[in-house]
């Protein structure tokens, strides 16, 4: 029988932690829990904890939800838990933490594309108003 | 000429070590002593290009980054060390205290709930004990009448025993029994017409029926 995914609350004390993201979806259906387990575990094995839940897919009006044990979070934070770097994005955009610089570096990255792709269109547009 | 059936399986070989790993995330990946493909031999990556100033802009946020974390991890560790501490001279005088009065608090909570729920017991008990009172009784009373019933029955039983013991054949009258059966010797044998009469007798001399000349005719 495999373990319960909301943890198993078995660890040891002195070995070093890591708030992280586990990967429970199904193939095209990514889902996670955010949990605490020890950092030299591997992600399929026994968490000690589930601290929380994120779908990175939006739901029918455009969100990605999160679900956070902000107490228990605190609690191994305190305990010197490490934390990954996608769950400290999450955290930093939940105002929990400082924004993490990949945030920021996505968010400008993202804005590039953009607007080089809007003035490409401009650029298109313009060569179809010279040819016609 | 393929080497593909010496090759262990290495999910196989993993899922032996620990069935806690039957879904093992690398069980799809080629395993790290396979040389790298033929055909990506002489693939070289493209290495990514960040310009100098995205690249300090990083490294400054990084740093701040790394700094604030670095503060909120003191504190909660601090916190934490604070909330032991405090926890652990928690079992002074004080906390004692508010411990007793919560204590008493559900103990009056408690007395109240049980006295009532005694009450309702009490009331449920009553009934209940009426009940079984009176299936009881039923039952007894079912019972009386089918054994009063019963002993009717084997009354009436010896009555009519006792009415027919007069006509029974006891040694004393057996010898006039026999004597009685020889005189009187009864032919049980008869024979029918069409019509229906009846002929008593076989070796005996028939008797003819009364009726004989209505039913010949």
């Amino acid at each position: 029988m495999l373990p319960p995914a909301s943890g198993t609350g078995q660890y040891f004390e002195k070995a070093a932690k890591s708030i992280r993201l586990i990967r429970q979806g199904c193939t095209n259906r990514p889902f996670y829990h955010i949990s605490v387990t020890q950092r030299k575990r591997l992600n399929s094995q026994p968490v000690i904890e589930q601290l929380g839940s994120y779908d990175p897919m939006p739901n029918i009006n455009n969100e990605k939800l999160v679900a956070l044990n902000l107490e228990r979070i605190k609690f191994w934070l305190g305990k010197g838990a490490q934390v990954s770097t996608p769950v400290a994005e999450i955290l930093g955009l939940a105002g929990f933490f400082p924004i993490h610089p990949r945030s920021y570096m996505t968010a400008w990255r993202n804005r590039k594309t953009e607007r080089e792709n809007l003035a490409k269109q401009a650029e298109e547009a313009k060569t179809k108003e010279n040819t016609d | 000429m393929s080497t593909l059936h010496i090759i262990i399986p290495y999910s196989a070989v993993f899922k032996k070590l620990d069935p806690r790993l039957m879904q093992c995330v690398l069980a799809h990946r080629k395993p790290r002593w396979l040389p790298v493909a033929k055909s990506k031999i002489y693939r070289i990556p493209k290495r990514p290009v960040v310009p100098e100033d995205e690249r300090r802009e990083l490294m400054r946020l990084n740093n701040n980054y790394n700094t604030y974390m670095r503060a909120i991890k003191q504190f909660y560790r601090d916190e934490m060390v604070k909330e032991q501490t405090t926890s652990n001279s928690a079992t002074s005088e004080m906390s004692l205290k508010l411990d007793a009065e919560e204590w008493a608090r559900c103990e009056e909570l408690n007395g109240k709930w049980n006295a009532q729920v005694s009450l309702e017991r009490e009331e449920r008990r009553k009934i209940q004990l009426a009940e079984m009172e009176e299936y009881a009784l039923a039952r007894m009373e079912a019972k009386d009448k089918q054994l009063r019933e019963k002993i009717e029955k084997a009354s009436e039983e010896i009555r009519i025993q006792k009415e027919l013991s007069a006509t029974f054949i006891t040694p004393e009258k057996l010898d006039q029994a026999i004597e009685h059966a020889l005189a009187n010797p009864v032919d049980y044998n008869f024979a029918i017409d069409l019509q229906g009469g009846r002929y008593e007798g076989r070796d005996s001399p028939p008797v003819l029926p009364k009726n004989k000349d209505e039913i010949l005719q």
